[in-house]
């Protein structure tokens, strides 16, 4: 993980610690279990695989070709409950519980346990907390809560008070899961039950199950890189099996999501908190750069660039509600830092920042030209009582929502993860075409002539990047203008 | 031939008693019998309201509805085989009755429900001190083929020395969770809830009988 004591040091000697804290730890993304295997191999729990290979074969095999199997340790070591737990249930004479929260990982797996628990990912429900009520109640409904938004980003289980879990909420493997136990995520999101394969873990599917379609289209987005192109022809030389798998040493042929998100590579420390290298949000309407706030007890959040970073040792509110004493901050220069580190296993430093270069020219370009625009003319609409306040009940609300939310994401996100085609026509091409053939359209038929050229020449016709539209008389033969005429200049 | 001689105590009178306590006396155990038999019948058992609450489960279940067409009634899984375990047990069971006339509202759903998890348990254990009699009445475990190749070799081998009760529970009446694992105060606010009750109203219920 990246290094919560080194991230708010600063001054030259920082270097030094990061020598110390990066290259000198020993590399691996999941940590080997350290306790002593007397912790687990519960006597009682040798007895359930006799039967479950009858009851349940497929699931018992999958356990039974698994490094837990291997190590010994069994069902009841992961699904032992207490008798006041919830979500206890009496099975065959044990007391257990169907859901293994990633608290009950942890017990063995301390290290990802608490890199997953501070993570974007733990905190996936609250993430679209507000935008659950405008885009599932009002637009869907509870039934696709269930089979929907909460597949991937985690229900919040309920326990009836007969102890059995209700349909409405289980079962659910959504990695920001909020558990009978409280802890919050699910690990079976990424790691398949019940093998729990390393190599499993690392393909690239183990992500985009969820990473995919308009508003994290990323299966895509890589499947249409060189990254995604050199890993589906290299897939044999990934060495997907190996216990260490450190970039340069255990495998070399492609990247995949871990490698770049939380793999270890020379220098840079593996974690299980998959966000902390990003240095933007591409997610939202504008995006921005995000400082990374590290807490005291390990919980983390982001806070956008524009406000001032907090101090060491300052409160700090957390995501939850709760306050919170910072511990250390990372800029976003730090985690792109981080970021390119891995990229130098395999590109020159030249090649690495400029294409950084490239991809925040992208997003800015798409930030100024399209996302800033939009979302003032919006919020102008809202103010001057043009558009009620409810989202979703007039078009030109939708035609904002899939500018930003699905176009404007599948620009940034290629641009982030070099796919020309997302970038372009699956990405600014769609945000273009709807931002000067929809967007703008329908601002003018909703706002009248004058206040929308109003907003128009505010917004958007005074940018430079927008001036073209002030010319409309300049030609082009790409639709046909001057075409069979001798000259069309 | 002799004549038979009987001894001098054995006077037309006593003939006669014994003759009549002889009659009496069958005639009282095939009462017991049929009284049993009436008194196991799904429709003896529903005559009592707060016994038709837990029927309702008890209609949706394989044991009345099974694809065989045998049905098992009240008695046959909660009285024991043979005339004086079953008087026996109907002796013990007619504190039900009592409770039904002198005790708490019990045909009313709400505190029928509240009530259910003790019955339950009174019942499971029941059933355990009998190693399942009840069930072996029509279920033979060596003969438990299921529809799934390894039902038959769960029951021969892992279910070996385990009585049905054991993993069986739960199969015919609502829901209620091993008394290991069960929390009154959880179980009172789903009912609350079930029946949109304040919470803490159940408490107050169960505390004002």
């Amino acid at each position: 993980m990246l290094t919560e004591q080194s991230l708010g040091l600063t001054g030259h000697w920082t270097l030094y610690a990061f020598l110390f804290l990066f290259i000198l730890t020993p590399p691996a993304v999941a940590e080997k279990v350290k306790l002593d295997p007397s912790n687990w191999g519960l006597k009682e729990g040798k007895e359930c695989v006799s039967c479950h290979k009858k009851s349940s074969a497929a699931l018992t095999h999958e356990w039974q070709n698994s490094a837990h199997a291997e190590a010994g340790v069994n069902c009841l070591d992961c699904h032992l409950a207490d008798q006041v737990d919830n979500d206890a249930i009496e099975h065959e004479g044990a007391i257990i519980a169907t859901i293994v929260s990633p608290k009950d990982c942890g017990r063995c797996h301390t290290k990802e346990f608490k890199e997953t628990e501070g993570s974007v990912h733990a905190k996936a429900v609250s993430m679209i907390k507000n935008r659950l009520p405008a885009l599932a109640d009002d637009l869907s409904g509870k039934e696709m809560v269930a089979a929907g938004c909460a597949q991937c980003h985690g229900s919040k289980v309920e326990v009836r008070g007969d102890g059995t879990l209700t349909p409405e909420t289980w079962p659910n493997s959504g990695i920001g899961r909020i558990n009978p136990d409280g802890s919050l995520g699910s690990c079976s999101a990424c790691h398949g039950r019940h093998s729990f394969s390393k190599a499993q873990a690392r393909d690239p599917s183990a992500c985009t199950w969820c990473h995919t379609g308009p508003d994290s289209p990323d299966d895509e987005v890589y499947a249409s890189s060189k990254h995604g192109m050199l890993y589906e022809a290299n897939r044999s030389k990934m060495n997907l099996q190996s216990d260490q798998w450190v970039l340069g040493k255990d495998y070399s042929a492609a990247p995949t999501c871990v490698t770049c998100h939380m793999g270890t590579t020379p220098g840079v420390k593996g974690s299980h908190d998959v966000g902390m290298r990003d240095a933007w949000s591409l997610n939202r309407p504008v995006s921005e750069q995000q400082y990374l706030v590290i807490f005291d007890d390990g919980d983390r959040r982001e806070l956008p660039e524009s406000q001032p970073g907090p101090r060491r040792g300052s409160e700090l509110r957390k995501l939850d509600g709760s306050m919170g004493k910072v511990k250390a901050v990372a800029s976003p220069k730090r985690r792109r830092q981080i970021m390119s580190k891995v990229c130098l296993e395999c590109h020159g430093k030249n090649f690495v920042n400029s294409y950084m270069k490239q991809f925040d020219n992208m997003v800015k370009l798409y930030n100024e030209k399209f996302g800033k625009p939009a979302q003032a003319i919006m919020s102008a609409l809202y103010e001057k009582k043009l558009l009620t306040p409810a989202p979703f009940d007039e078009p030109i609300e939708f035609i904002f929502w899939r500018l930003w939310h699905d176009e404007g994401t599948a620009a940034r996100h290629g641009a982030a993860m070099m796919s020309p085609n997302y970038a372009s026509w699956e990405g600014m091409h769609k945000v273009a075409q709807n931002f000067y053939g929809e967007f703008l359209p329908q601002l003018r038929q909703l706002a009248g002539e004058e206040t929308a050229n109003e907003l128009i020449e505010m917004h958007v016709t005074s940018l430079d990047q927008n001036s073209w539209l002030n010319n409309p008389g300049k030609p082009n033969p790409i639709l046909g203008y001057g075409i069979g005429k001798e000259s069309h200049e | 031939m002799s004549k038979l001689r009987l001894p001098l105590f054995i006077t037309r009178h006593v003939v006669f008693a014994l003759l009549v306590g002889g009659i009496a006396g069958i005639g009282f155990v095939l009462f017991l019998t049929e009284f049993d038999h009436i008194t196991s019948t799904e429709t003896f058992c529903t005559t009592c309201h707060s016994m038709e609450l837990v029927a309702e489960p008890y209609r949706q279940s394989s044991h009345y509805k099974p694809a065989s067409g045998v049905r098992a009634s009240c008695g046959d899984c909660h009285v024991s085989e043979g005339v004086f375990a079953a008087t026996w047990d109907h002796f013990v069971g007619s504190k039900d009755l009592f409770n039904q006339m002198f005790g708490a509202d019990y045909d009313d759903p709400v505190i029928n429900a509240l009530h259910l998890p003790e019955a339950a348990f009174a019942a499971r254990d029941w059933f355990k001190q009998r190693d399942s009699a009840t069930c072996k009445r029509c279920h033979v475990k060596e003969a438990i083929f299921g529809t799934r190749p390894d039902t038959v070799l769960i029951h021969t081998e892992d279910a070996k020395d385990k009585s049905c009760i054991e993993c069986h529970y739960n199969l015919v009446h609502r829901a209620v969770p091993d008394k290991s694992v069960f929390k009154r105060d959880k179980w009172n606010r789903m009912i609350e809830q079930e029946f949109g009750l304040q919470p803490g109203e159940a408490d107050k219920l169960l505390a004002e009988e």
